[in-house]
């Protein structure tokens, strides 16, 4: 998987091309607009993040210029969350947008959606030590026990299910559990985990779903006496 | 000169009395010099008589010489008055030296205007008829005007001289009387100089003004109310919003240099990593709410818009919050309904801050309430939960950035004092505006959109917080 990072502050594109990297992705970047042009249109890119504003050629122009050679999926980078900006962005053929200051984690979650948008089926069963989700059936059995979940906690776990091992961000779980694209001050997420976890994790049983703090949530087994 | 109001006022005073003193000056010009002539005239007439009747009682050529001697004496010597007596008969004639033969044709019948010697004289001339020896013979008298054209030139300089004199005094009064009148608003420029920034709290005075200032300042002073409200509101903003940052950061950059100070395990710079986290996303959502808030500010309106049903979206912002409601173990209750167009995402994000509002500070367990009703122009979506009344007080500034009613609540993590402000933003945006009030044992909050979709956006208002 390789991805081209077009950005000019070279802190960003530090920890950008090291997050990116340990999570298996092979990182090119350029440090402004002709540059970025070139390598898109010359290397083979599963993705490219490509901030708007940019030394000699802005994002939106260098967009302009790509899709009418290739059509490299596109994740801009906007400092202003205005609306014109994103409507430019769009109309202009980028595949998403996020808006500084953005977490990597989210950066992540859109980098796979993107990726993932070209590729097949996706598991219709998880299982993560003695839990089994069902993602058709939707439903949800730890050991022996079925779950009694609603369903939007269901959705939570599917979620989480889908992602084992990576951390989700809250920011993502409101976006897909319940189609919320905006901060929301509340702590609809914490309380929704709490009840999950509730029911998740009878006493005596292994711990799955743990919160990373800062971070969001992961579902995994852990081996406590490693913890 | 002319930009000056008492300068401008002087002028017109001028004129006006310029115009007033000129008609009357000519008036009284006129009639006085119809006196005069009148005078002359009846003094001319009386003369005229008393020779008419000598002339009348001469009807013998031997007594004429009598006649004109007695005329001759009656004649002064400076020539300012002459007796003329035509006749066929130049036994019955006279004619003064002084007279040489220039006008051989007299002046007409009854008073006429004649010239002697270069000087203006007016005459009298009437027929006197025959008797005796004497024929018909034309008796004139011409006495010289000059004295009544002397004087007419006199009147009319003494008048002109007034005149001016009046106009110049009258202009000069009304300089004085305008700068006396205009007084108060020097004083009004003086105070207004003090004005500024840094004394906020300073009027103009309005006990000494008079009834056409006052009204002015009074609308001037109300204006200073609002500018100086905008302006307190703006820097305690500002200082509100230092602090939230400041907070944070400090904790950062302490944390950081502790854990920095010496060599530590893996697990504990972790720890101070995610703490740093925690609060870097605080400020994350201060500064991304700040921005929404600014963006309403300099008059940004909702685009995107669809029609939608108010309870239908209401709806899905409960659905939201439902984790927390049953947490809390409060019930909510959606009550009517509106087709309106809004930006979903908007008023999802008004919504859930209502909410959120509602169950936080409302007792529970309880019933929350959104009341959806058309109002007018717009429709208004109510949120009240029970609760002891608000404070009128407090009631109106809600909606304030960072205001909270009670200030010992100032961190408590979730909310960071936006959710209400950025309801009013909202609605703002949505060509509405924000309610609160109390009812019995409930209070209630809310906010109104406007029915009409408003495509024109609005690019005005630079100032934000200024309002």
């Amino acid at each position: 998987m390789k991805i081209l990072i077009v950005e000019d502050e070279t802190k960003t594109i530090h920890y950008l091309r090291r997050g990116l990297a340990e999570q298996g992705y092979a990182v090119d970047y350029a440090t402004d607009g002709e540059d970025g042009l070139h390598l898109a249109c010359t290397g083979e890119y599963d993705a490219i993040v490509l901030d708007v504003m940019l030394p000699r050629l802005d994002g939106i122009s260098l967009l302009g210029a790509l899709r009418a050679e290739r059509d490299t999926p596109v994740i801009m980078l906007t400092a202003r969350d205005t609306v014109d900006d994103r409507l430019r962005g769009l109309g202009a053929g980028a595949d998403d947008y996020l808006v500084k200051p953005f977490s990597f984690l989210e950066l992540l979650a859109r980098l796979q959606a993107i990726v993932r948008r070209g590729r097949g089926q996706e598991a219709t069963q998880v299982r993560i030590a003695d839990l089994h989700v069902d993602l058709i059936a939707r439903r949800a059995i730890r050991g022996r026990r079925r779950l009694n979940l609603t369903a939007k906690e269901f959705a939570l776990l599917a979620l989480l299910a889908r992602r084992r091992s990576q951390i989700v961000s809250k920011t993502i779980i409101t976006e897909l559990v319940w189609d919320i694209n905006f901060d929301t001050n509340t702590n609809v997420v914490e309380v929704a985990i709490k009840r999950l976890r509730a029911k998740l994790e009878a006493p005596g049983e292994d711990k799955l779903l743990h919160t990373v703090r800062g971070m969001g949530y992961v579902l995994e087994p852990r081996d406590e006496a490693a913890a | 000169m002319t930009r000056s109001i008492a300068g401008r006022l002087a002028l017109m005073f001028g004129v006006a009395v310029t115009l007033v003193s000129t008609i009357a000056g000519i008036a009284l010009f006129a009639f006085q010099s119809e006196q005069l002539r009148h005078h002359k005239r009846e003094e001319l007439g009386a003369r005229f008589q008393i020779v008419e009747r000598m002339v009348k009682d001469s009807i013998y050529a031997y007594k004429w010489p009598f006649i004109t001697a007695k005329l001759q004496d009656f004649t002064p010597p400076d020539g300012s008055l002459y007796f003329i007596v035509e006749s066929p008969d130049p036994r019955f004639a006279l004619r003064p030296a002084a007279l040489g033969n220039a006008p051989r044709k007299g002046p007409r019948d009854g008073f006429d205007k004649t010239i002697i010697s270069g000087q203006k004289y007016l005459t009298l001339a009437r027929i006197v008829p025959a008797a005796g020896e004497r024929p018909n013979v034309r008796l004139i008298i011409a006495s010289r005007s000059k004295y009544v054209d002397e004087t007419e030139t006199g009147l009319a300089i003494g008048i002109a001289v007034m005149s001016l004199l009046a106009i110049a005094a009258v202009a000069a009064l009304g300089w004085w009387i305008a700068r006396r009148s205009l007084a108060p608003v020097d004083r009004l420029s003086e105070h207004a100089r003090l004005l500024g920034a840094e004394n906020l709290a300073q009027r103009l005075p309005t006990e000494t003004l008079p009834a056409e200032l006052s009204g002015l300042v009074l609308s001037l002073n109300d204006a200073l109310d609002r500018v100086e409200d905008s302006y307190q509101r703006l820097s305690t903003f500002n200082a509100d919003v230092a602090h939230e940052l400041r907070t944070p950061l400090a904790n950062m950059i302490g944390g950081t240099q502790v854990a920095l100070s010496r060599n530590r395990p893996a697990s504990e710079l972790e720890e101070v990593l995610q703490s740093n986290l925690e609060e870097l996303d605080r400020m994350r959502r201060i500064v991304n709410d700040m921005l929404f808030l600014a963006r309403a500010d300099q008059g940004e309106v909702a685009a995107n818009l669809t029609v939608c049903s108010l309870a239908e979206e209401t709806r899905k912002s409960a659905e939201f919050m439902a984790p927390v409601f049953e947490e809390a173990g409060v019930t909510l209750e959606i009550d009517g309904d509106a087709q309106v167009p809004i930006e979903r995402a908007l008023f999802g994000r008004a919504m859930t801050n209502l909410l959120d509002n509602a169950v936080r500070h409302g007792a529970t367990p309880g019933r929350v309430t959104v009341r959806i009703a058309y109002d007018g122009d717009a429709a208004s979506i109510g949120v009240s939960n029970p609760g002891a009344p608000i404070d009128p007080v407090h009631l109106d500034r809600i909606f304030d950035r960072f205001y909270r009613i009670d200030p010992a609540r100032f961190n408590d993590g979730e909310s960071h004092g936006f959710g209400l402000a950025l309801v009013q933003a909202v609605a703002r945006m949505h060509g509405g505006s924000v309610f609160a009030h109390n009812e019995p044992g409930r209070i209630c909050i809310g906010f109104t959109v406007s029915r009409t979709e408003r495509t024109a956006i609005r690019h005005d208002q630079g100032q934000p917080g200024a309002r």
